[in-house]
């Protein structure tokens, strides 16, 4: 197993330089001169060059590539160009809010779609399968910005029940102040998870396998959760590694609407300012993450199927 | 046009803010705890003066706990001489040639945190930064104008400027990064540390400073001025406007920054008809360049037609009450502005489609013309441009416009890629300032980036200002300068380089039950709040 992490983590080495790459092309393309977004309006010519100086902008092209490729791999992710701080620090006070977000919504994603799929796959064609096929689609169709939206304005707002904004301190506060955001983040996944696990677990009972339990005499739930279920698990694992890609993603816009901070907040601030090397370094962060939760999957492959145990 | 998230965003803030009419009728009611005011700012960048990149968030901070030489009026901007107020100086004088200004001390004035007397050498300091240019500041162009400071004694400064400036007080004491940094700390902090645990003299001292809770401020007991009303302030960071409207409207923050983009004062007096609102004129001039070097708009009949097009007073009253039409291209609240009742006839455009087709019909347009554009998705450039496009369709201009990121639009701009390019400046009160950044030859934009913003390339495709604004800026005196500020405008409105549109108040939401002291009529985006306390 060892050699099988080994080999995943060496073929992740071409994917992170890549990205590494692409990041710092498109943002050489993008418009916008971060001398010009930092200095203002009453910035003299003279300081607009001693900017562009100080932060290397003068130099060749592919001359700082190598810089930021050289400062990457020695995980010196350099200074915000807006506020100067470090951009480790800057990711470091904001990416356990996002990754406190993430598991959060997955969680709740899990605790609610897997078993809706099954209740929806042990029902088929009947009333649980169509309620949980029409909230399936509902959780596809409503944009998590606009839920996020309304979900602050029942309970928040109206209610009073949660926090409008902010990112909460000490652990239940932050419970407390990441209740919602999840819950929106979550709604997504829940039907996401609850569909996945549906087809996959509609699938797994057709097999003979499961037609010769039942033939032996094994009590329906025996079948369904011991022999089935865990069958069914393996695209629901794969389902799970893309769907927490996602939610970290789409963790994006809802830190914003609840005014949480997390690392897509601090990117999307960057971006605007064209603060290079922060929205470097906190695209990094996500390929890290994007690299590991792959990983974690592959893992899960191997803890899950005896058959691809056996191959590792 | 593009839908973008941050439209989509807008919007769905907009529809659940008139959702909340259905509810409560009033923001939360007192609440214990700071007086809390949230801006439209992700985190706070840095509360340094002289810092660049500072947030709308950042300068109210920065007004909160450092003080100028002299000062407005609360609620004001000065803009003609004698309109200015004692501070940390309490007594100036300018020489005959208005080149030498020298200010005498308040004796006295501590510093926070124990960090002792605010003296001259403080002052030196200051605006030392400013003169050397191995440092970058905020604001650094509008110190050109001053040769050197100094320090006779310990309670005088007398600054010596390159050329004449009759509203010095205007042009350098008041702006933002002139606040008086306290020497001592700042050599002994180095300016990271300064950056974010500052020492000024403000009626507030900062308590702590992080992404989540934003400024926490404490009255400050030493203050000259007296102790502040209130014994706390924060100054919280909500970007994303629907996040910031729903704190407000739940109570949990006292005053926003408001949404300057049409129906967002309606939408929120739906919710709360009580919420005052607080604006200042001029707040922003917005004005729009004709790239004189592009055809048709190298044609005069083509730029008048489009001014006769354009109807500035149907754009300013979609802003519900915070836009002010303009006239000429100095807000109609500044010296110098000119009044379209005291202009001859032919530069008294007023809005006539029927002129204007006639006019693009002599210039060999009968069927019209398109022009290509880009503008910013920011709220009101995006509001203004579109309203400018839909008036210039009826009289058969047809403006082919994109709407483009914000940075985007700066950097495009600077590299004189676009015709018609709309411009939206907080400019200080000083008269002459929006010509010389504007409209001067040597401020023409250039396609390497390296120009300034003279997007029309007026003074250099045709005869334009230059010899007058040098004639403005060797007056002394003040009134005789306005009145040769006012000649060029009239001579901008002639030739038509670039139209002022309207004015866009700053605005700022605000509970009922927080009083500021004072009412907002004018002044910079940021005002004082050690007079605020809670009324309920």
């Amino acid at each position: 197993m060892a050699r099988m992490i080994a080999a995943r983590l060496l073929d992740a080495v071409p994917t992170v330089l890549l990205v590494l790459t692409l990041v710092f092309v498109a943002l050489r393309l993008l418009p916008g001169d971060p001398a010009l977004v930092v200095l203002g309006e009453y910035a003299t010519q003279e300081q607009l060059d001693l900017f562009r100086r100080e932060m290397g902008l003068d130099q060749p092209l592919l001359w700082q590539w190598f810089a930021f490729v050289r400062d990457m791999l020695t995980l010196d992710f350099g200074v915000s160009m807006i506020t100067r701080e470090p951009v480790v620090q800057l990711i470091g006070q904001n990416l356990p809010y996002t990754i406190e977000l993430t598991l959060v919504a997955t969680g709740m994603g899990l605790l609610f779609g897997v078993p809706m799929g099954v209740l929806a796959a042990v029902h088929r064609n009947r009333a649980p399968d169509s309620g949980v096929r029409a909230f399936s689609l509902i959780g596809y169709a409503i944009p998590d910005f606009y839920l996020g939206a309304l979900l602050l304005i029942v309970f928040a707002l109206n209610l009073g029940w949660f926090p409008i904004n902010g990112g909460g301190e000490g652990f239940w506060d932050r419970m407390y102040h990441v209740f919602l955001p999840a819950l929106t983040l979550a709604f997504v996944k829940t039907a996401f998870l609850g569909r996945l696990t549906r087809t996959a677990l509609l699938e797994t009972l057709g097999k003979d396998y499961v037609r010769t339990a039942r033939a032996k005499g094994a009590r329906e739930n025996r079948v369904v959760y011991r022999h089935a279920l865990r069958n069914a698990l393996l695209p629901v694992t794969t389902g799970l590694g893309l769907s927490l890609l996602a939610t970290l993603s789409g963790s994006v816009a809802i830190e914003l609407i609840f005014n949480r901070p997390g690392i897509g907040e601090l990117l999307i601030s960057a971006i605007a300012k064209r603060d290079y090397p922060v929205i470097q370094g906190g695209v990094v962060v996500f390929a890290f993450f994007v690299v590991t939760v792959n990983l974690l999957v592959d893992l899960a492959y191997i803890v899950i199927d005896p058959r691809i145990r056996a191959q590792a | 046009m593009t839908t973008s998230r941050r439209g989509l965003l807008a919007q769905a803030s907009a529809l659940g803010a008139a959702s909340l009419g259905l509810g409560a009728a009033q923001p939360a009611e007192a609440q214990a705890g700071p007086i809390t005011i949230a801006l439209a700012s992700r985190a706070p960048t840095g509360l340094n003066p002289q810092k660049t990149a500072l947030t709308g968030g950042d300068s109210w901070a920065i007004r909160q706990v450092f003080d100028t030489l002299v000062k407005a009026e609360d609620g004001t901007f000065a803009v003609r001489p004698g309109d200015f107020r004692p501070s940390l100086a309490e007594a100036w004088e300018s020489s005959a040639d208005a080149r030498t200004w020298t200010y005498r001390l308040r004796r006295g004035v501590q510093f926070h945190k124990g960090q002792g007397e605010m003296t001259s050498e403080d002052v030196a300091f200051t605006y030392g930064r400013q003169l050397d240019p191995s440092i970058v500041t905020n604001q650094k162009a509008l110190f050109a104008n001053l040769e050197r400071i100094e320090a006779p004694d310990r309670y005088t400064v007398r600054f010596h400027l390159r050329r004449p400036d009759p509203l010095f007080n205007g042009s350098m004491v008041t702006t933002l990064s002139a606040n008086i940094l306290c020497k001592r700390a700042f050599e002994e902090r180095g300016a990271e540390r300064f950056n974010m645990d500052p020492i000024g003299t403000g009626a507030y001292q900062v308590d702590s400073v992080s992404p989540a809770q934003g400024v926490m401020l404490s009255a400050f007991p030493q203050h000259f001025g007296g102790v502040a009303a209130s014994p706390s302030l924060r100054i919280a960071f909500i970007a994303d406007t629907t996040a910031r409207t729903l704190a407000f409207a739940s109570g949990q923050v006292d005053m926003i920054e408001g949404v300057r983009q049409p129906g967002w004062i309606p939408t929120i007096r739906q919710r709360a008809p009580r919420t005052i609102f607080d604006a200042t004129a001029p707040g922003s001039f917005n004005s729009l360049h004709l790239n004189l070097t592009r055809a048709p708009l190298d044609d005069l009949r083509v730029r008048q037609a489009i001014r006769l097009a354009i109807n500035n007073a149907q754009i300013a009253a979609a802003f519900s009450g915070l836009s002010v039409p303009m006239v000429g291209i100095i807000a109609p609240q500044f010296a110098g502005a000119v009044k379209d009742e005291d202009l001859p006839a032919e530069l008294r455009y007023g809005h006539n489609i029927a002129r204007a087709r006639t006019l693009l019909a002599e210039a060999g347009h009968p069927n019209g013309v398109t022009i290509p554009c880009f503008t910013s998705q920011r709220e009101d450039y995006a509001s203004i441009m579109l309203m400018i496009q839909e008036q210039l369709r009826a009289a058969g201009i047809n403006l082919d416009m994109r709407i483009i990121d914000h940075a985007t639009m700066h950097a495009e701009n600077r590299r004189d890629r676009n015709a018609m390019t709309l411009y939206s400046s907080s400019f200080p009160p000083i008269p002459w300032q929006p010509f010389l950044q504007q409209l001067l030859s040597r401020a023409q934009v250039k396609p390497d980036g390296r120009g300034g913003e003279n997007y029309s390339h007026y003074g250099v495709a045709m005869p334009g200002i230059d010899a007058q604004i040098e004639k403005a800026l060797d007056e002394p005196d003040f009134d005789r300068r306005v009145a040769v500020i006012q000649d060029i405008e009239r001579q901008v409105l002639r030739d038509l380089p670039l139209l002022g549109i309207v004015t866009l108040s700053y605005v700022i939401a605000r509970n009922p039950r927080v009083d500021l002291g004072f009412p907002v009529e004018s002044g910079y985006a940021y005002w004082p709040l050690n007079r605020a306390r809670r009324v309920a």
